[in-house]
């Protein structure tokens, strides 16, 4: 059964660290297309936060086509775009390049970034791998 | 003589139930768990805690004793009533003072990784209606129809309801059905729904153990809805009836049929609590073996929001109910509003229907 852990000691914002478990989730297969997700007060109940910390991580997921949320039948992982929207592709990569150069500015060697770059990769085509099969 | 008897033997069961359960309570409740207090599952087995845990035993004993005595003592002097009132008291204020003792106790010995572990928390990513919910909302249907029809029934059979005190000897079992029914098919709902406190990284087994342990407790309370429902409709029928043919008093037949429902549902109730405890024990307990060295979070590891380890206040936390750190069941989260919302109406209407029962003239004469 999966199960979403929150840290209130980490830095990181609660919606954050919702946000951050179920993307890298929806992304390794883990919860696949239509897969139904606990309500709002039900998430926020187990976790103990404010029922807005859950409401806004979903609606971040949600704007980030990773979640369909619909009044009646709940929250559930919406699927892959079958076609990446050009305005959208153009700000995911100027995303990534603003990472990149952050990176590269903490001191990453070219090496290690680019290693780094290929092992997150292919932890996506594992990810996709296994949830296929 | 006869009924100092009763009395007194009314006493002892009563002793002998309550203290029981009072000796069982730290075994049945999630590692990690000390008299309310979260003191982390690596200090759970060992013989500081074993050395706390047997001297709770003989605290209850010494409890258990002292309650007969002071019971039987009065019951001696010529008062078996007074006696068998000051021996439950005795146990019951005895057991608190206990509690509250071996809770200070406990908080001593919290390692400061609990500290830590009470800032994390974990939960299902499961969609969909909880367990019992929906055997829940058809209790709270059922019973909210049916009380509110015995109700409506009683009200309108008797012309003279307004005078005198025919408004309490008409009334009260049909508004005590009304308040007492719903709320326990409302506690069901709402423990349906209840907080669950899950180990951190226990691979789904403690989540399973909470949705179980969850589903059995509000299936209990949505039946004990039913029958208690059933059973006060009948009462305030058969009231409406006697009182329909102009006899003054209610007679044996209807304090037998009282005496008989009630013992139902103490059976039932009993038999039922037992059967949870042996199999689930306190919050699945018993059934999430193999996952108890994982570190419980939030709700139950979070000594902060816990008063005497017996009160869960956190204002932050939407949950309406939460798993006892102590005892048998689910408690409310007194820090949110819509629980003392709750609390506070059923005290007030439960209260001022007992007043209105035992001290109340409403309007003419005041003759019973």
């Amino acid at each position: 059964m999966l199960t979403l852990t929150i840290d209130r000691s980490l830095d990181d914002p609660v919606y954050e660290q919702v946000a951050d478990q179920v993307r890298r989730l929806v992304v390794s297969g883990g919860l696949g297309p239509g897969t139904a997700l606990p309500s709002v007060r039900q998430l926020a109940g187990d976790l103990g936060v404010n029922l807005n910390t859950i409401a806004r991580a979903y609606r971040l997921l949600e704007s980030e086509g990773f979640l369909v949320i619909r009044d009646r039948a709940g929250v559930a992982v919406s699927a892959p775009a079958k076609e990446i929207e050009h305005s959208a592709r153009a700000r995911l990569l100027e995303q990534m390049r603003v990472t990149l150069a952050r990176l590269r500015q903490a001191g990453m060697a070219h090496e290690e970034l680019l290693s780094v770059m290929q092992r997150e990769v292919l932890a996506l085509h594992g990810g996709k791998e296994n949830h296929d099969g | 003589m006869g009924e100092a008897v009763v009395v007194n033997v009314a006493l002892m069961l009563r002793v002998l139930l309550v203290g029981g359960i009072f000796l069982i309570l730290p075994h049945i409740t999630r590692k990690g768990l000390l008299f309310g207090v979260y003191v982390g599952e690596a200090l759970a087995d060992r013989a500081t805690v074993r050395r706390l845990v047997g001297d709770w035993h003989l605290g209850c004993v010494i409890l258990m004793v002292l309650s007969l005595l002071i019971g039987f003592g009065i019951s001696l002097a010529g008062r078996p009533l007074a006696g068998n009132l000051t021996g439950t008291a005795t146990l019951l204020l005895g057991g608190l003072g206990l509690y509250l003792r071996f809770h200070s106790r406990a908080r001593g010995l919290a390692l400061p990784v609990t500290e830590e572990q009470g800032k994390k928390a974990t939960a299902p990513l499961v969609g969909g209606e909880p367990k019992g919910a929906g055997l829940a909302k058809l209790a709270l249907g059922l019973c909210l129809l049916t009380s509110l029809a015995a109700f409506v029934y009683a009200m309108v059979s008797y012309e003279g309801l307004w005078s005198d005190r025919s408004l309490i000897r008409f009334m009260f079992v049909p508004s005590l059905n009304l308040v007492l029914s719903p709320f326990f098919a409302l506690l069901a709902l709402l423990t349906a729904n209840a907080k669950r406190s899950v180990r951190s990284g226990s691979g789904g087994r403690s989540v399973e153990a909470q949705d179980a342990f969850r589903a059995t407790n509000a299936n209990l309370l949505s039946w004990f809805a039913l029958l208690n429902c059933a059973f006060m409709t009948i009462l305030s029928m058969e009231i409406v009836r006697i009182r329909l043919s102009g006899t003054s008093s209610l007679g044996g037949g209807f304090w037998l049929m009282v005496g008989v429902m009630a013992g139902i549902v103490v059976v039932f109730a009993l038999f039922n609590l037992i059967r949870i405890l042996k199999r689930y024990g306190q919050g699945g307990a018993l059934i999430e073996r193999g996952s108890v060295d994982a570190p419980l979070t939030d709700g139950l590891a979070d000594n902060v929001h816990w008063v005497w380890g017996l009160f869960y206040v956190d204002r932050d936390d939407p949950s309406i109910m939460v798993e006892k750190r102590f005892g048998f069941g689910y408690t409310f989260n007194y820090g949110n509003r819509t629980a003392i919302l709750i609390v506070a109406t059923f005290l007030v209407l439960i209260l001022s229907l007992i007043a209105l029962g035992l001290f109340g003239t409403l309007g003419g004469s005041g003759q019973p």
